[in-house]
């Protein structure tokens, strides 16, 4: 434990140190200075630990009492003594502050230039945003080797903490506001990323993977991400949004047929195929479906219904729902209504999604 | 109530009146003291089984036998249980209410029936907890944090009445710590000046005084709480406009120095246990009861290191890591007087002591660990994982918890008159020292590579199964540490050796009336000495106990 930890003090002050005795292996620009810090204070903490343990056995053993007798010895005070173990631990803990408080404005201190990530913690999934190639990632994230990258987070429920312990970078997610985090990826390859504040259910399950990669094959993947779904057929847009688009609708609209703030997706589409709902204005769904009426065949309705929500609310919603007016090309509203035709194929009756983006299944 | 016999050597509190109803209805502190002890500990009995149950669960990375809300409950429970009805009552409450009024020399607490009161809290508090569990269960971690606690269609059914149980339960908290306050002020016999009380007296003051200032505001908080979650008033609630952040900030303005409720009356036992035990006069009695009082204040603006992630602002973060390091001077202040204590000190190495000195060994990790969540960049990195698991527990449990335990054992024949087994006392506590810490450290590591708290399965992180598997290991040992004790407590009471009056040469008051305690604890006002003052005691052998020394001055004259 003593071997392992004096060679990690010397490699804390090396950046990317693998692995050892008490941290994981350091896999950002910010890691290297957390780490020192970390081992001032596990020296600093030795050092009074093993002082007070022996301080403690020597008496125990030394003093022994033997019989009954009482024996009085020993001063009661010793006042310059006393100020002394007063004030010197006083001016270590001051070291101790001052150098975690730099190394905590590094932390959170972004460059500027920063790629930024748009985060959204949702139960339980982390959904990532890259605003500038308009590609969305769900359960992993990938980023650029060497590059500085800034998530701006927020929640579309409760509270989540975003932590990543190989980049030693952790900020809760708050719904109602925007928090943020930065980090510098050390090295290519694959890191776990976390939710650490206490969320329900499946908090232990709120899981992704940080994705390190080259920077020259950012682009090419971020841009392959984004226009996935263009050389898509038809049969395969069911598969893609579950994956890709589903999670924006996800805090709303469940897949295991309870209601939430909107109707459940599950059975949607069969109540909209036979114009079952009604809508707050008294009007029937079903007046509006069929040759020279309102919409004439049912996927017009739900595109109107993507695109201006607040057309057409059903009895017993509030219609909180936002517009997708011009956050989705016509080849996604599509997909979603494939999804909608197919969900039987995507999800389970637990509302559980059992394909991956690619169609295959899902382990 | 009957006349007082004092002169009637065979009379005590325990046979003095009989029937339940004169248990149930007594103003008497020692059987009220009692009453505490027993429940608090069937309380922990209920807690502790819910903490095996969160071990056996984390042996597989998948866990073992609980689903995802079933595990959630265990820990919420687990948590509510050991903090609001274990530990924060534990030391004040019951060996406090016991202790308090005798080692002053006074013959109950300053307001008895509002003590009785207290009392009843506590089992209300109890009640509402089970109406809790019985209502559909609660998961929202004892801590309450918003909005999931105020979310009605994801957070279960039992959030209200746990509220209710908590706010019920700070009340007693509040009436006890009044009672405690008003008793040392009001109730100090001739001679008991300030810096005569024993330092366990000093340490339930400062424990009182937080309990008094800081127990209303997590009663004003839970209240909003409750009226948050039954109408939306939109005070914590993001999605009307309210701040899920406040309610942090007011919760532990409370529940930072509440930890200081749960410490600080057990350093106040370790302080009696070590200088008891070692015959030995306490070394710098001035530095540790100012430290307390020390410890006391500054424990109320430190809250927000709570909070280092949560969205605070940097200055504010900067601050509270400043004011935080603050509190570690008085702790360690009093750990190097217990240590000076020893020195040069005449030691036993029996049951009370073992628990002393483990809480010496215990807490000065606890402390120093405490040293990371107080640094900035450091806990950034550890804060909601097991680190602070350890940590807490290091500090609640294993400081908190083994004082309490300690005392147990000190007051032992004193409270009940019997001795326990001296042999399967040191066997029991040397367990729960060896249990405890091969439990806990292991959480340190598991917490520092990366591991929440939390999480009922670690499926993409197998690689911690294996400090896992140590700490369920240390968990058993633990336990069984436990039943031990229990076995050998219960049977001191029926078929235990008669106490001395003074089994340990102890020189506070308590050790001065027979054991146990008359109904009146002093049937004339006692004369008080230098309670760390051992010179003047001899042993008896027919007595198996100390006595005063022939050869004496009488208490009070002798060197003051």
């Amino acid at each position: 434990m003593m071997l392992s930890t004096v060679s990690s003090l010397l490699l804390a002050t090396t950046q990317g140190a693998p692995a050892n005795f008490w941290l994981p292996k350091q896999a950002s620009t910010s890691a290297q200075g957390v780490d020192f810090t970390f081992f001032v204070i596990t020296w600093i903490c030795y050092f009074f630990f093993f002082a007070i343990v022996a301080a403690l056995l020597i008496f125990m053993i030394k003093y022994r009492r033997k019989g009954h007798e009482i024996i009085v010895r020993g001063p009661t005070h010793n006042t310059p003594l006393e100020l002394a173990w007063t004030i010197l631990p006083l001016i270590l803990v001051v070291v101790i502050f001052v150098v975690g408080m730099r190394g905590y404005l590094d932390l959170r201190e972004a460059p500027a230039g920063s790629y930024d990530i748009q985060v959204t913690g949702q139960k339980w999934s982390w959904t990532f945003d890259h605003t500038e190639y308009g590609a969305t990632q769900v359960g992993e994230l990938t980023v650029p080797v060497g590059t500085p990258v800034r998530l701006l987070m927020t929640s579309n429920d409760v509270l989540h903490s975003l932590w990543i312990p190989d980049f030693r970078v952790k900020q809760d997610v708050v719904p109602g506001r925007y928090t943020s985090l930065w980090f510098e990826a050390l090295a290519v390859g694959d890191y776990n990323l976390n939710c650490a504040e206490y969320c329900g259910k499946d908090h232990s399950k709120m899981f992704s993977i940080v994705h390190v990669v080259p920077k020259e094959e950012f682009p090419v993947i971020m841009t392959k991400l984004a226009s996935e779904y263009e050389d898509m057929s038809i049969g395969e847009l069911p598969a893609y949004a579950i994956n890709r688009l589903y999670n924006r609708c996800q805090s709303c609209h469940s897949l295991d047929g309870t209601s939430g703030t909107g109707p459940s997706f599950q059975g949607l589409w069969d109540r909209v195929s036979k114009g079952e709902a009604e809508f707050t204005s008294g009007e029937k769904l079903s007046n509006l479906l069929g040759d020279a009426t309102t919409y004439n065949i049912p996927e017009n309705y739900i595109r109107t219904s993507i695109l201006d929500p607040q057309a057409h609310i059903v009895q017993g919603y509030l219609g909180s729902m936002p517009s997708f007016q011009g956050q989705l090309k016509d080849k996604q509203i599509t997909a979603v209504i494939e999804m909608f035709k197919h969900l039987d194929e995507v999800t389970d009756a637990e509302g559980n999604i059992t394909v991956n983006p690619d169609g295959t299944p899902r382990q | 109530m009957s006349t007082l016999t004092p002169n009637n050597p065979n009379d005590n509190y325990l046979n003095h009146t009989k029937g339940i109803r004169s248990w149930l209805l007594t103003l008497d502190h020692k059987r009220i003291g009692i009453m505490y002890l027993i429940c608090i500990l069937l309380a922990f009995l209920m807690g502790g089984i819910f903490a095996m149950m969160i071990r056996f669960h984390l042996l597989t990375p998948e866990g073992t036998f609980m689903t995802q809300d079933q595990y959630n409950q265990a820990f919420t429970v687990h948590g509510a249980i050991m903090v609001f009805l274990v530990i924060i009552p534990a030391v004040p409450a019951a060996l406090g209410n016991f202790v308090l009024p005798i080692m002053l020399g006074a013959k109950d607490v300053a307001f008895p029936k509002l003590n009785l009161f207290s009392w009843y809290l506590w089992i209300f508090g109890l009640v509402f907890f089970l109406i809790a569990l019985g209502s559909g269960g609660i998961d929202t971690g004892w801590t309450f944090y918003t909005p999931y606690s105020i979310d009605k269609a994801s957070s279960m059914g039992g959030v209200i009445p746990a509220l209710i149980g908590t706010f019920i339960l700070g009340f007693s908290s509040i009436f006890t710590g009044m009672n405690f306050i008003v008793t040392i002020h009001r109730l100090r016999p001739k001679g008991m000046t300030w810096f005569r009380m024993p330092l366990f007296l000093w340490a339930t003051y400062a424990t009182a005084i937080i309990q008094v200032l800081a127990t209303p505001v997590i009663g004003i908080t839970l209240l909003l709480l409750v009226v948050e979650r039954t109408m939306g008033i939109g005070i914590f609630d993001p999605a009307m406009g309210g701040d899920p952040v406040l309610y942090q900030h007011f919760f532990w303005f409370y529940s930072h120095p509440a930890v200081y409720i749960m410490i600080l009356p057990a350093m106040g036992i370790v302080s009696e246990l070590i200088s008891v035990h070692s015959h030995r006069h306490i070394f710098g009695y001035k530095f540790i009861a100012y430290s307390s009082i020390a410890i006391a204040m500054f424990g109320f603006l430190v809250w927000g290191h709570h909070m280092f992630t949560s969205g605070q602002s940097q200055l504010m973060n900067v601050i509270f890591s400043l004011i935080t390091f603050s509190v570690s001077i008085p702790s360690a202040v009093k750990v190097f007087n217990w240590l000076a204590t020893l020195y040069k000190g005449s030691i036993v190495l029996n049951t009370p002591m073992i628990y002393g000195l483990s809480f010496i060994f215990i807490f000065t990790i606890g402390g120093l660990t405490g040293l990371y969540c107080a640094t900035l960049a450091t806990d950034i990195h550890l804060h909601d994982s097991y680190f602070i698991v350890a940590h807490f527990h290091y500090v609640m449990m294993g400081s908190a918890l083994i004082g309490f335990l300690g005392g147990i054992h000190h007051w032992w024949p004193k409270m009940t008159g019997k001795m326990y087994h001296e042999g399967w006392g040191q066997i029991s506590s040397t367990m729960v020292f060896v249990g405890f810490n091969v439990t806990f450290f292991s959480q340190f590591m598991l917490g520092s590579k990366g591991m929440p708290r939390r999480y009922a399965t670690y499926i993409e992180m197998p690689e911690f199964q294996v400090y896992h598997i140590w700490s369920t290991s240390g968990s058993v040992i633990l336990a069984l540490g436990f039943v031990i004790c229990a076995i050998y407590l219960l049977h001191s009471c029926f078929c235990g050796k008669k106490a001395p009056a003074n089994p340990w040469g102890g020189r506070s008051l308590e050790w001065q009336c027979t054991s146990p305690p008359p109904w009146d604890n002093f049937a004339e006002q006692p004369e008080v000495g230098d309670c760390y003052d051992y010179s003047v005691l001899e042993w008896n052998e027919e007595e198996q106990g100390y006595v005063w020394r022939a050869d004496a001055k009488h208490p009070g004259e002798e060197n003051v």
